[in-house]
């Protein structure tokens, strides 16, 4: 590494060229003529003198040479040299260079798109304090009562009872998800309420901007009426923070008192926007068998996840001892915070990684291609380079910076594309995260992209370079046009890239192809209901304005008349969880089955109904007979079960007459009037059915959210407007808002399916179209070289046919290669998305099929063009050609 | 170019010119003379290398130049030894002292 003076020598040099060089070239001359002067001292003649010279002590030039390369700075000559001689020669063949630098533009940018989403959900660091120590702490439920269910909310007391007892936290908080309905302001809104123990801003380290955060007081029962706001929140209705402090809200009819406003983009978690205190009453602290809440947890320095897992087995044991009843079975899991943003989109990510990776190696194999092909074309440029005493380094780098520039430009274009890739589909993913992250190109993803440049430029450019460097001087300079032995190394080069392209499209066709057949076989499972013209309205009232639940009841009832009558509407129903967005469950007893304590009884879904929910959703009534109005408070409590309820409990008997008990709601236990068909609660690809008990609204208490469901003749979004009237001369401060139609519904539940399929079908695509121009390219390529040879076979009888299967044969054997050896990749990789598939294996035969008919037809297509060139060649012409 | 025999290691050759010029200072070709007359025609250095080496020692501060007239009124560049070339060339011939040594052992032994 040269001194710090060497470098200012060099650079002092750079200004004075022209001087240095002149001086050293003045010094030069004189050391050569004072050894001369000395050999003729010794009796030789000038001539000779300076001869001897010339051979013993080197020439002028040569060591002029040798003294400008030694300096650091001519490196820097020469590579600025290297450069601009590459930026003429791109310019002179504008359409080759733009090939390349969109092919590079597309293979980039798509990396830099996803690396940018990988960068925010995995690796940027969550905004808190430490955020390595924090972590979720689930419940796991026993597996009888939700098999294959790992992650499960905790309940009140379970909670307390770890926070009290556990070694290895040093904060915990529980946070309940609620939608609250806003009132006091301009209109009446529905809003997403977090409760939270007092510490949980401290905890996460990041405290409001203005303000204060809770105390433990304002988390007493009695307490509890305050409120802190997210800042969007704040800008919306109080506009600058301080304007804020010190008013009230109105939420669920109670009122709160604001005292904090959190800092910008703080809406932790699952886009909160406002958080009040737990404040638990000591009835809501003793709930042990309800579970609702999502506990969060910093672990202790030094402490780690597997020490902190151990400690709260032992916490999980104690407590399924001293409460059999509703622990048993119970336990719990400790993961990182991280655990919430990754989990749920982490594979698909990864397996998207994964496909534009192969993008870019066919990008660049495309590219090196082209850039052989290219270089082939310089051969005798390079060998008249060599012979005048290039060095191979010297050569090469001349080529890698060519690379280097395309890989530059295309990264530039690379960029731009990004930039909008990741704009389209950043916010349908930011959106879905329990928390707001950026997902944009920051400077992790710039440098990224700038690695990814430089391993291009690497890749594209070794075979060009190893080839040129390695051609024969004497060769290339003779002048043929026949086989020469640099051809054929580069056409096996050329062949083997090209084999790989179609290997890699391969696989990421069948990985396409395998999500595309996912999503057509999620769309065509039977969710139980009739989604097409149903309109769902969520109407949310506080239980402040109608304490008492006939008050409820009322309204719902009231509210669902008005709708009936409204023209266009064939049918209006209340629910209180809609198929398809989950909901609760319940531990039910089931009379026939033996008495059990809570954690070990069956867990059952129940959904709160009114009367004509079925034919309004078009479930099935299979046996028996739906709610009437007659099923009220005060008249015998009943029920309706799912299909597979009846079959699981009574298999071979009627169910009608039965009687179940729901263990969280009081009462003696309900009868079984009818039995209905399966509904898809969770989602279209949850293939377990699971058992659901329907209760009518009428006998049931505390129900403030619940949706009303509206079958339509017309298409539903246009009766909103009416709807919403008609729910307002009930009461016009409940707020009509988050209006989606069933079909829109599906269509969420499907959308990360949507979402991965889009992308994979893009990227495929891509790879197709790539790989398409690399077979392409190849066989034009080799026709045009092999001019000569055609026409020899031409001239000794061969039909024009024969040329057209030749070539095209060669190009079929080609793709044939890379399909035996994409499908062998495929078989080996396709198992990493297992996971993300429904209703196909990673290997699905018939699809492997398609993908390999389509790529033969496209590379049929691709080889065909070359092929009927070929066949026009005029044999006279070529065995003339030179 | 040089012969074989005589070939001069980079390193080495910066400490012969640094002698060399520590006895009185000189021109390019005074430096070549001298160094083959000093090792008695072992070492012919070519006109190459030694420039390169004088580039490095200049920049690196350990000589110094000043364009002036010979004796036969021709103008050549003068190199002369500065402070921490001096320096240098006494901690350099310390160390190939020690490591002469250390070869001749080793080639001594059986």
């Amino acid at each position: 590494m040269p001194s710090l003076r060497h470098i200012a020598g060099g650079i002092r040099s750079l200004f004075r060229k022209k001087r240095a060089e002149r001086e050293l070239d003045e010094e030069l001359r004189g050391f050569m003529d004072m050894a001369a002067e000395e050999g003729m001292k010794q009796g030789r003649s000038q001539k000779d003198a300076l001869r001897a010279v010339r051979l013993e002590r080197g020439s002028v030039d040569g060591a002029k040479e040798v003294v400008r390369a030694a300096g650091w700075e001519s490196f820097l000559e020469t590579f600025w040299q290297d450069l601009s001689y590459g930026i003429r020669m791109l310019r002179k063949s504008p359409g080759f260079t733009a090939v390349v630098i969109l092919t590079l533009g597309l293979g980039i940018g798509a990396n830099t798109a996803i690396f940018s989403v990988v960068d925010a959900v995995m690796l940027r660091p969550l905004p808190f304090q430490n955020p390595n120590q924090l972590v979720v702490v689930w419940h796991t439920p026993p597996p009888k009562s939700f098999p294959g269910v790992r992650r499960f909310v905790v309940s009140p007391a379970n909670y307390i009872d770890w926070r009290r007892q556990n070694d290895v936290f040093t904060a915990m908080s529980a946070i309940g998800i609620h939608r609250a309905n806003l009132t006091g302001m301009t209109q009446p809104e529905s809003v997403q309420q977090r409760l939270v123990s007092y510490d949980f801003f401290s905890m996460l380290g990041v405290l409001p901007t203005a303000g204060r955060a809770f105390t433990s007081v304002d988390d007493q029962p009695g307490h509890g009426s305050v409120a802190i706001l997210n800042w969007a929140f704040c800008q919306a209705h109080f506009g600058a923070p301080k304007n804020a402090l010190r008013k009230t809200i109105q939420l669920n009819d109670r009122a709160y008192t604001i005292v904090g406003v959190m800092p910008p983009s703080f809406d932790f978690p699952f886009q909160a926007q406002l958080w009040t205190p737990l404040a638990w009453t000591d009835k809501e602290h003793a709930v042990r068998g309800d579970h609702n809440y999502i506990v969060i947890a910093r672990l202790k320095s030094g402490v780690n996840e597997a020490k902190a897992q151990a400690d709260m087995n032992t916490i999980s044991r104690r407590l399924a001892q001293q409460y059999p009843t509703e622990d048993a079975g119970w336990g719990a899991l400790v993961v990182p915070l991280r655990d919430l943003l990754a989990g749920s989109i982490g594979p698909a990510l990864l397996v998207l990684f994964g496909a534009v990776g192969f993008v870019l190696l066919i990008a660049c194999a495309n590219v090196a291609n082209l850039l052989l092909t290219k270089a082939l074309g310089r051969d005798k440029e390079m060998a008249i380079r060599a012979a005048l005493g290039a060095s191979r380094r010297r050569i090469s780098r001349q080529v890698l910076s060519e690379t280097a520039l395309v890989s530059i430009a295309g990264g530039v274009a690379a960029l731009l594309l990004a930039h909008f890739v990741v704009a389209a589909i950043g916010s349908p993913i930011a959106g879905k995260l329990p928390l707001s992250i950026e997902i944009g190109l920051n400077g992790w993803v710039l440098a990224f992209t700038f690695a990814i440049c430089v391993l291009t430029a690497v890749i594209a450019g070794v075979a060009p370079a190893w080839h040129l460097t390695n051609t024969n001087v004497n060769e290339s300079l003779k002048q043929s046009s026949g086989k020469t032995s640099a051809d054929s190394r580069g056409r096996r080069a050329r062949n083997s890239l090209v084999v790989s392209e179609v290997a890699l499209s391969l696989v990421l066709l069948v990985g396409a192809g395998l999500t595309i057949e996912t999503l057509y076989l999620l769309r065509q499972v039977n969710p139980g209901i009739d989604p097409h013209n149903v309109l769902t309205v969520p109407l949310a009232i506080s239980q402040k304005r109608y304490p008492a639940v006939s008050q409820q009841t009322n309204f719902f009832q009231l509210a669902l008349e008005h709708i009936r009558a409204l023209p266009g509407v064939i049918g209006a129903a209340a629910v209180d969880s809609l198929p398809l967005t989950g909901g609760s469950t319940q531990p039910v007893q089931v009379e026939g089955q033996p008495p059990e304590a809570m954690a070990d009884q069956p867990e059952a879904a129940v959904r709160v109904i009114s009367p004509g929910y079925f034919s309004a959703m078009h479930i099935s009534l299979m046996q028996g007979r739906d709610f009437t109005d007659a099923d009220k408070a005060g008249a015998e409590p009943v029920v309706l079960v799912s299909e597979s309820f009846a079959r699981r409990f009574w298999p071979h008997e009627n169910p009608i007459g039965r009687h179940v008990g729901l263990t969280f709601s009081s009462g003696p236990p309900r009868t079984v009037i009818g039995v209905v068909g399966d509904v898809k609660l969770y989602g279209l690809d949850v293939t377990q059915s699971f058992q659901t008990v329907y209760s009518p609204l009428l006998q049931n208490s505390n129900n403030p959210v619940m949706t009303v469901v509206v079958r339509t003749t017309t298409p539903p979004s246009s009766l909103i407007p009416a709807i919403t009237s008609a729910v307002h001369q009930v009461d016009p401060q409940v707020p009509v808002t988050g209006v989606l139609t069933m079909d829109d519904i599906v269509d969420q539940s499907l959308s990360p399916q949507q979402l991965n399929m889009t992308l994979l079908a893009i990227f495929a695509g891509l790879a197709l179209l790539l790989a398409t121009i690399g077979i392409y390219g190849v066989q034009a390529y080799a026709v045009r070289h092999r001019v000569r040879e055609i026409g020899i076979r031409l001239a000794l009888g061969a039909q024009r046919r024969d040329i057209l299967r030749l070539i095209i044969g060669q190009g079929l054997f080609l793709t044939g290669v890379g399909i035996c050896g994409g499908l062998v990749l495929a078989v080996g990789l396709t198992r990493l998305m297992a996971s993300q598939l429904y209703g196909v294996t990673a290997t699905d035969p018939l699809t492997l099929a398609a993908v390999v008919v389509v790529l033969t037809l496209v590379a049929l297509a691709a080889c065909y063009v070359p092929a009927r060139r070929a066949m026009k060649v005029d044999p006279t012409v070529a065995l003339r050609y030179e | 170019m040089t012969d074989k025999p005589g070939d001069l290691v980079q390193g080495t050759l910066d400490m012969l010119i640094l002698k060399t010029l520590a006895l009185e200072p000189t021109h390019g070709y005074g430096i070549a003379v001298r160094i083959e007359q000093m090792s008695k025609g072992v070492f012919r250095v070519n006109a190459g290398s030694l420039f390169v080496a004088i580039q490095r020692l200049q920049r690196d501060g350990l000589i110094g130049s000043e364009w002036k007239d010979t004796e036969n009124s021709r103008r050549a560049k003068y190199y002369t030894l500065t402070e921490r070339g001096r320096k240098r060339l006494d901690s350099e011939k310390r160390q190939w002292g020690r490591q002469a040594a250390a070869i001749a052992r080793i080639l001594e032994a059986s």
